[in-house]
């Protein structure tokens, strides 16, 4: 069941240009000029109810644009989009009740009040019958451990309990669709699983469909089996996490380790020296052209060495060759 | 329903804004001595240049004095009901007002419902000036006054609030009002401690149809003091229409505030 | 190991020349600020002759202060206030809420320094300001212009008016070392200075009691020293004596700056902000 359909959708904007410096600065007292910038270029995809997908893209990609869209806090410059059957520019407030979100950077907690203060206001906004809100209360108190601070101003807490009661005064009203921005930032690492833990958890237990922004791609990893990439305003990828590893993740680094200070002439034929400290050296192959297992024996046939490790593509790498070289199925070039 | 939600939404929101101030008990004081010397000020003023030069047209101080503390109740009214109207531009500024627009209510009622401090203190100390002004001014205080009076001071709140709203919804244009705020908030203050009489034609006009601050104070006084004075040929009985005007101005506002909003949604900020 | 003391860098005035023309470029980026204090200037002063000549017309004038003349007085205050009404240390208060005023001690600036440059340069542009308007002041408005020797010394004292405000000001947000909430308290004396700074009114229309000890507070050493300079109420056999008192009061607040400074800044190397 479709629950988020995105068509040919368009955004551009009308931006001043300013000049830089003292001169520049007097000069835009007096006229302005303008420039169009396509923030989205014809953005296609299409959400399943419960589904749970990462939209990524480097900054400045169209993301946050996209997600506002969806969200209804700007209107499309042309191309269709429905949410839950509703258009969110045209029923802003039908599209609200149907909607939760989480600003990892802003908080949508009340600084100065008890967390519980928090949810009592939004339990009015959104309307929550009271049997339903006690319930969610109770649910989220437990698995987000909430219990402890439910009564500590929102101003005393610290960024992981702050999150997480970010997260539940947006799953507070039970929303079909949550958008996710960023939730994890700047969290550690318990406090990063945590919610991880919770997202996969409402999206199981609940159906709740999820979309996450986010630049931590671990969050991808774990969470989102469907990634969307955005680049440039467009659309650039947008299937299974573990097709792009397969497909795109070709590029291995055999790190080794040798006895003697390697000579300057250091070569070995299917892998490109990558770069090289003391010791070690790292030299890059494509698994598809060359085993790990054939390399190996190749660098033992020229050098002695006294280790030797593989790195794996992680999301990371993949996702940021995307960025710089553009997504391109088979161009990863092949070592000379 | 819409409006019974809203309802509770609003008896939440004053709650939390009582919880709030009581958290900030010692702000509270400081900020009342401000509003107590800022209107201690005027009003000292006034008696200053009225010591000096007893007659202003035909005002003395004690007709300046209630016309002062006529507009202090409707100004204080305002800001104790609608001053979060002017935090809107900084929520536009810093993204908040976003938030606004994720969630199922109106988008003006959530920016008048958000919780924060509230200073009631002025709306106390107007009322207080206030029957120190008429008793102080010898009004005749019949039944037309009893009647009118909360009318014309509910009237001068919307007015207020129709010129905060204005100001506020030039934030979807401008990055910072600030400045502009600060110019109609000096120009209000100044230009309603003085009768009408004593502008020119132009200003009397700008006053009196474009910004109605004359309705705020002026006309009201002007009848209740019985003045005879029919600058531009409005006579002073027009003070009675001061709750139609308030609410005619404050429904052009909001009809500015929805285009704005509107362009907002269309081109961001 | 020698025993002489490593001398201390050299002083170079660069950097503070820098932090100037970034506070001006700063308040240059308010397109409104500009048209909207020129505006506004043009508009209060609008009023004030609509005011006093309806004060003027049914009442007796004072002596020797004309109509003309205390229009005068009110256009030259509000000009002042144009570069006077800032709150030129307002960097001090900001960045002492969010904490960055511990990453200005680290730097090999002269911080309190840095402060006025940064003030100075706000100032500067809003100085800018005063062009337009004191041209309108002068051909629309047709304020009496004094005697130059008259002109000097009120642009002297007007300096030494500056400074006293400087100082007060950053007296005011020097309090933010001890306590954030200082808006309130800055706005309580910014109402008072117009008060009683005869930024308003001239004090001389003041009840004689008042006057006693108005005359010797700082605020009048801001405003109404220079102003009743300019339209001649102080005759240049008393310059000396009222620009000797501005003078002792920038001593007085410029002490106290010092002594806050010093507490202030230890206690933020000492606590960390």
């Amino acid at each position: 069941m479709a629950i988020i359909e995105a068509a040919d959708l368009r955004k551009v904007f009308r931006r001043v240009v300013r000049q830089p410096g003292i001169a520049g600065a007097i000069g835009a007292l007096f006229s302005r000029q303008y420039e169009d910038k396509v923030a989205v270029d014809d953005v296609s995809f299409g959400l399943n109810e419960g589904e749970l997908v990462g939209y990524l893209g480097p900054n400045g990609a169209g993301k946050s644009t996209t997600i506002k869209m969806l969200t209804g806090i700007l209107v499309p410059t042309s191309g269709l989009l429905r949410v839950a059957g509703i258009v969110p520019s045209a029923h802003r407030q039908a599209n609200a009740q149907n909607i939760g979100v989480v600003f990892g950077q802003r908080s949508q907690l009340y600084w100065d009040l008890p967390l519980r203060e928090s949810f009592e206001l939004l339990r009015s906004i959104y309307d929550v019958p009271r049997e339903r809100y006690l319930q969610n209360m109770r649910h989220f108190a437990e698995i987000l451990d909430l219990e402890r601070f439910l009564d500590t101003p929102v101003r005393q807490l610290s960024l992981g309990e702050r999150m997480r009661g970010d997260f539940a005064a947006a799953m507070l009203h039970d929303p079909k669709i949550v958008y996710l921005d960023e939730p994890t930032i700047g969290l550690d690492v318990v406090a990063k699983e945590a919610i991880r833990v919770f997202i996969s958890q409402i999206n199981r237990e609940r159906g709740t469909t999820v979309i996450l922004t986010t630049h931590d791609l671990a969050d991808v990893e774990r969470l989102t089996p469907r990634i969307i990439l955005i680049d440039e305003g467009r659309v650039i990828y947008d299937g299974a996490l573990e097709r792009l590893r397969t497909e795109y993740g070709t590029h291995r680094i055999l790190v080794v380790t040798t006895v003697d200070l390697p000579p300057d002439d250091f070569a070995v034929p299917g892998a490109v020296v990558e770069g090289r400290e003391n010791n070690i050296v790292r030299l890059g192959f494509d698994r598809r052209s060359l085993t790990a297992e054939a390399l190996i024996r190749r660098v033992l046939e020229r050098y002695a060495i006294s280790d030797v490790s593989i790195i794996e593509p992680d999301i990371d790498t993949i996702v940021r060759r995307i960025y710089l070289e553009g997504y391109q199925k088979d161009a990863v070039g092949a070592p000379s | 329903m819409q409006s019974r939600r809203m309802a509770n939404v609003y008896r939440q929101y004053w709650r939390i804004n009582l919880l709030t101030t009581l958290e900030y008990r010692e702000n509270f004081l400081i900020w009342f001595l401000f509003t107590f010397i800022y209107h201690g000020t005027a009003i000292a003023s006034l008696w200053i240049v009225l010591e000096r030069f007893p007659s202003m047209n035909g005002w003395n101080f004690r007709d300046m004095f209630f016309l002062y503390a006529l507009w202090m109740v409707a100004h204080a009214l305002h800001n104790t009901f609608f001053s979060s109207v002017g935090e809107i531009p900084d929520h536009i500024r810093d993204g908040e007002f976003d938030r606004l627009l994720v969630r199922p209510l109106d988008t003006l009622f959530q920016a008048i419902a958000t919780p924060g401090q509230v200073f009631p203190d002025e709306l106390v100390l107007a009322l207080i000036t206030f029957v120190a002004a008429t008793l102080y001014s010898g009004v005749h205080v019949d039944a037309i006054f009893v009647i009118f009076v909360p009318l014309i001071v509910i009237g001068g709140a919307l007015i207020d609030l129709g010129l905060n709203l204005i100001i506020s919804t030039a934030a979807f244009w401008f990055v910072k009002v600030d400045a502009l705020r600060w110019i109609f908030i000096q120009l209000e203050q100044e230009f309603t401690r003085y009768p009408l009489s004593i502008y020119s034609r132009s200003v009397r006009l700008l006053l009196t149809f474009v910004f109605p601050f004359a309705f705020m104070n002026y006309f009201p006084a002007s009848y209740f003091l019985h003045k005879h004075e029919a600058a531009l040929g409005v006579p002073p009985v027009a003070g009675l229409l001061t709750p139609v005007i308030g609410i005619v101005f404050v429904a052009a506002a909001y009809a500015f505030w929805r285009f704005g909003l509107n362009r907002y949604q269309g081109v961001g900020h | 190991m020698t025993g002489a003391l490593p001398r201390p860098p050299r002083f170079r005035l660069a950097p503070y020349i820098e932090f100037a023309k970034k506070a001006m470029a700063r308040e240059a980026t308010y397109r409104f600020d500009v048209f909207t204090t020129v505006g506004s200037f043009v508009v209060r002063v609008y009023l004030l002759r609509m005011v006093w000549t309806a004060l003027y017309a049914h009442n007796a004038a004072p002596q020797d202060l004309s109509r003309h003349a205390i229009i005068t007085y009110s256009t030259v205050a509000l000009l002042m206030g144009i570069v006077m009404d800032i709150d030129q240390t307002r960097a001090l208060n900001d960045k002492l809420r969010d904490g960055s005023i511990a990453t200005d001690f680290m730097k090999p600036i002269n911080v309190p320094l840095y402060f006025f440059a940064d003030g100075t340069g706000e100032v500067l542009f809003h100085a800018a300001l005063l062009v337009p308007s004191v041209l309108i002041a002068l051909l629309i408005f047709h304020i009496i212009v004094p005697a130059p020797a008259v002109l000097a010394a009120f642009l002297l004292s007007f300096f030494f008016g500056y400074l006293v405000g400087f100082f007060l000001n950053f007296i005011l947000n020097c309090t933010s070392f001890w306590t954030l909430e200082i808006s309130a308290v800055q706005l309580i004396v910014t109402w008072l200075t117009d008060l009683l700074g005869g930024e308003l009114i001239p004090l001389i229309l003041f009840p004689a009691l008042l006057q006693q000890f108005i005359y010797v507070l700082p605020f009048a050493a801001m405003f109404s020293t220079p102003l009743l300079i300019y339209v001649g109420q102080i005759p240049p056999t008393r310059y000396l004596e009222v620009m000797g008192l501005q003078v002792a009061w920038i001593a007085v607040l410029g002490l106290i700056s010092t002594v806050m400074w010093r507490a202030g800044a230890r206690r933020v190397v000492v606590q960390g902000g």
